[in-house]
C-alpha cells in the first residue's frame, strides 16, 4: 500500500512539473508570438474562435447571476427597509466575483473542452508529431495562439458578463420588484468603485491562462483513443474549474492586502 | 531455435549483412536502448543508414518499428545510446536545435498526420511558411502544382483531408513530406490499409522519389510485397533486436525460422496451440441461446 502512495505521489509530482515547464514554455512562446508579426494571423483566428464566439453564451450567463441575484437578495433587504440598496449587492457581486468567476467556468466549458478536444485528436492523429517533424515547435504553432487568445480576450469577455449582470439585476430590481430607478443608480455608484470593476477584469487574464494552459496541456499529453479524448476533455474541465476557484481566492487575498495597503493614501491622492 | 540453427544464421549474417559504414552513412544509431516503463521495446540497436538508399524496416506488429523510425528525427530520444545525422550528434540537442535537423528530413505518417482544417495547398505549403519568407505567392502556388504533379494529385489543390480517400491522403502527406526538398524521407507504414493497387502507387511513388531527387529512405513496413519492391536493404526487427539485415535475397534466404516465418506470413506453433486450446467457435457460448 505504501508502495502505492508512493507511487501515485512521485506520479502526481512529475505531473506537476510536466504541465508547469509546459505552461513556462506556452508563456514563453506567446512571448515570442506578439513580437513576431507573421504569427498574428495564427492568434486571429484562435480570437475568433474563443472570443467572438463565445459572446452569447457569456452574456447569457451574466444576465442570469443578475437576475438571480436580485430575486435572491430582494425580501431579505425588502424586510430591513434596505431594498433601495440592492443594487449594491447585485453590481459588487458580479464586477468582483460571480461575473468574472461564472464567466471563466462558462468560458472553461465552452473553450476549455473544444480545446482539448482539437489538440487531443490532433495528438493521436499524429498531427502534433508531423508539426514537430517539419521542424516546428508545436507549443509555439498550436498553444502559444491560443494561451495569447485566452489572455486577451477573457478580460473582455467579463465585462461582458459584468454588463449583462448588471442590465439583468436592473431589469428585475426596477422593472420587476419596483425599486425606484435613481435610488438604485444612485446607492450603486456610491457602493462600487472603479477599484472593485477592475479587480474582477485583471483576474480575467489569470483565469484565461489558466484554463487555456490547462486544456492544452491535456490535449498534447492525452492518451489514444476516443476514450483517451474523452478522458482528457473531462480532465482539462475538472482542472480548469478548480484553478479558477483556487485563483479566485488567492487573487481576492492578494488583491485585499493591496486595497488595505493603499487605501489610506487614497484621501493624499484625491 | 537449436544450435545448428543458431550457427546458420550467424554464418548468414557474417555472409550478406551489415550494418553499413558509417562513412557513407546519413544516420546511425549506436547501441540505442528504448524503454517504456518495464517494456524494452528497442534493445541495444545500432545501425546506419546509407545515403542514396532505401533501407527497409520489417517485423510484426508492435515489435517497435515505429519506435525506431521516430527516433531517427529524434521524435522520441533513446534512454541510452546515440543518435547521428551526418555525423552530428543529434540525441542530446535540445528542440530549437532540432527543428533546422528536421527540416533535412520528410516523414510520411502512417495516417498521413494531415492537417485536417488546412486544405491541400495550405499542408503543402506548411513547412515552407514555417521555414521561408514567401514574398511571391505565384512561385509557391507553381511549386504546389510541381510537388502535387509528382504525387498525380494536380487539381486537387483546394480538396480538404475529409474529402480525400487513404490513398490520396498519404499521397498529399508525402507531397507535403517533400516539399522542403528533404535529404532524408522516413515512411511509416506507407501503404497500410491501401488496395493493392494504390499501395503499388505509393512505392512507385517511392522508387521515383529516389530515382529523381537522390533521397535517403527508411520505410517501415509489414508489407512485403512493398519491402521487396524498393529496398535496397532489409532489416528485421523482433522483439527489440535486429535480427536480420542484408539485401531482399539475403532475406528471402535467411534461416533464422522468426525470418522466414515472417516473410512467408505463417503463424507460428505458439499461436496455433492458443487458438487450440481456445476450442470451437460453435463451443463459445458468449450469448444465451434466447437472446434476441
Amino acid at each position: 500500500m505504501i508502495a502505492a502512495v508512493g507511487a501515485k505521489t512521485i506520479g502526481g509530482v512529475n505531473n506537476m512539473g510536466r504541465f508547469a515547464r509546459f505552461a513556462w514554455q506556452s508563456m514563453a512562446a506567446s512571448f515570442r508570438t506578439c513580437v513576431s508579426p507573421c504569427t498574428y494571423s495564427l492568434v486571429w483566428t484562435q480570437m475568433h474562435t474563443i472570443g467572438v464566439r463565445s459572446v452569447p453564451v457569456v452574456m447569457i450567463t451574466g444576465a442570469f447571476v443578475g437576475m438571480t441575484l436580485a430575486v435572491q437578495a430582494y425580501d431579505q433587504l425588502a424586510g430591513m427597509g434596505l431594498e433601495e440598496h440592492l443594487g449594491v449587492l447585485i453590481n459588487i457581486s458580479v464586477v468582483k466575483e460571480l461575473g468574472p468567476v461564472l464567466a471563466a467556468v462558462m468560458l472553461a466549458g465552452r473553450i476549455g473542452g473544444a480545446l482539448t478536444a482539437e489538440l487531443g485528436t490532433m495528438n493521436v492523429t499524429e498531427q502534433i508529431d508531423a508539426v514537430r517533424s517539419m521542424g516546428t515547435d508545436p507549443i509555439r504553432y498550436l498553444a502559444a495562439p491560443r494561451v495569447l487568445a485566452c489572455l486577451l480576450l477573457t478580460p473582455f469577455l467579463i465585462i461582458f458578463a459584468d454588463l449583462m449582470g448588471i442590465v439583468g439585476g436592473y431589469f428585475v430590481s426596477v422593472v420587476q420588484l419596483g425599486i425606484n430607478s435613481r435610488a438604485y443608480w444612485s446607492f450603486s455608484a456610491s457602493g462600487v468603485e472603479l477599484w472593485d470593476v477592475a479587480i474582477g477584469v485583471i483576474k480575467g487574464f489569470f483565469f484565461g491562462v489558466a484554463l487555456a494552459a490547462i486544456s492544452c496541456y491535456k490535449g498534447f499529453t492525452c492518451k489514444e483513443g476516443a476514450r483517451g479524448v474523452g478522458q482528457a476533455c473531462t480532465e482539462a474541465f475538472v482542472a480548469s474549474f478548480i484553478s479558477i476557484l483556487a485563483l479566485d481566492f488567492a487573487l481576492a487575498v492578494i488583491f485585499k492586502s493591496i486595497y488595505n495597503t493603499f487605501w489610506p493614501m487614497k484621501s493624499l491622492v484625491g | 531455435m537449436d544450435e545448428r540453427t543458431e550457427r546458420k544464421v550467424k554464418q548468414h549474417n557474417e555472409k550478406d549483412g551489415g550494418q553499413g559504414s558509417r562513412n557513407d552513412s546519413v544516420i546511425v544509431l549506436q547501441s540505442v536502448t528504448k524503454r517504456f516503463g518495464a517494456n524494452v521495446v528497442l534493445d541495444n540497436i545500432s545501425l546506419a543508414i546509407e545515403k542514396g538508399k532505401t533501407t527497409v524496416v520489417i517485423g510484426p506488429s508492435g515489435c517497435g518499428k515505429t519506435v525506431l523510425i521516430k527516433h531517427l528525427i529524434i521524435l522520441l530520444r533513446p534512454n541510452s545510446g546515440e543518435i547521428y545525422y551526418k555525423n552530428r550528434r543529434i540525441d542530446n540537442l535540445g528542440e530549437s536545435e532540432l527543428n533546422k535537423v528536421r527540416t533535412h528530413y520528410g516523414f510520411l505518417f502512417q495516417g498521413g498526420a494531415l492537417f485536417d482544417s488546412l486544405n491541400v495547398t495550405e499542408n503543402i505549403i506548411f513547412p515552407i511558411r514555417q521555414h521561408c519568407e514567401i514574398t511571391d505567392w505565384a512561385q509557391v502556388e507553381d511549386l504546389v502544382k510541381t510537388k502535387l504533379a509528382m504525387v498525380g494529385l494536380d487539381g486537387f489543390q483546394n480538396y480538404y483531408p475529409a474529402n480525400l480517400s487513404g490513398g490520396q491522403r498519404k499521397r498529399v502527406a508525402l507531397a507535403r513530406a517533400i516539399a522542403l526538398n528533404p535529404e532524408v524521407i522516413l515512411y511509416d507504414e506507407p501503404t497500410t490499409g491501401l488496395d493493392p493497387i494504390h499501395a503499388d502507387v505509393i512505392n512507385e511513388l517511392i522508387l521515383k522519389l529516389k530515382r529523381e531527387l537522390g533521397v535517403t529512405s527508411v520505410v517501415v513496413t509489414h508489407d512485403m510485397t512493398s519491402a521487396y519492391k524498393v529496398a535496397d536493404r532489409i532489416i528485421m526487427l523482433h522483439n527489440g533486436k535486429i535480427i536480420a539485415d542484408g539485401d531482399a535475397d539475403h532475406i528471402r534466404n535467411h534461416p533464422h525460422p522468426t525470418v522466414q516465418q515472417f516473410i512467408h506470413g505463417q503463424v507460428g506453433e505458439d499461436d496455433l496451440a492458443v487458438l487450440r486450446m481456445s476450442g470451437t467457435v460453435s463451443q463459445a457460448q458468449f450469448l444465451p441461446r434466447d437472446f434476441q
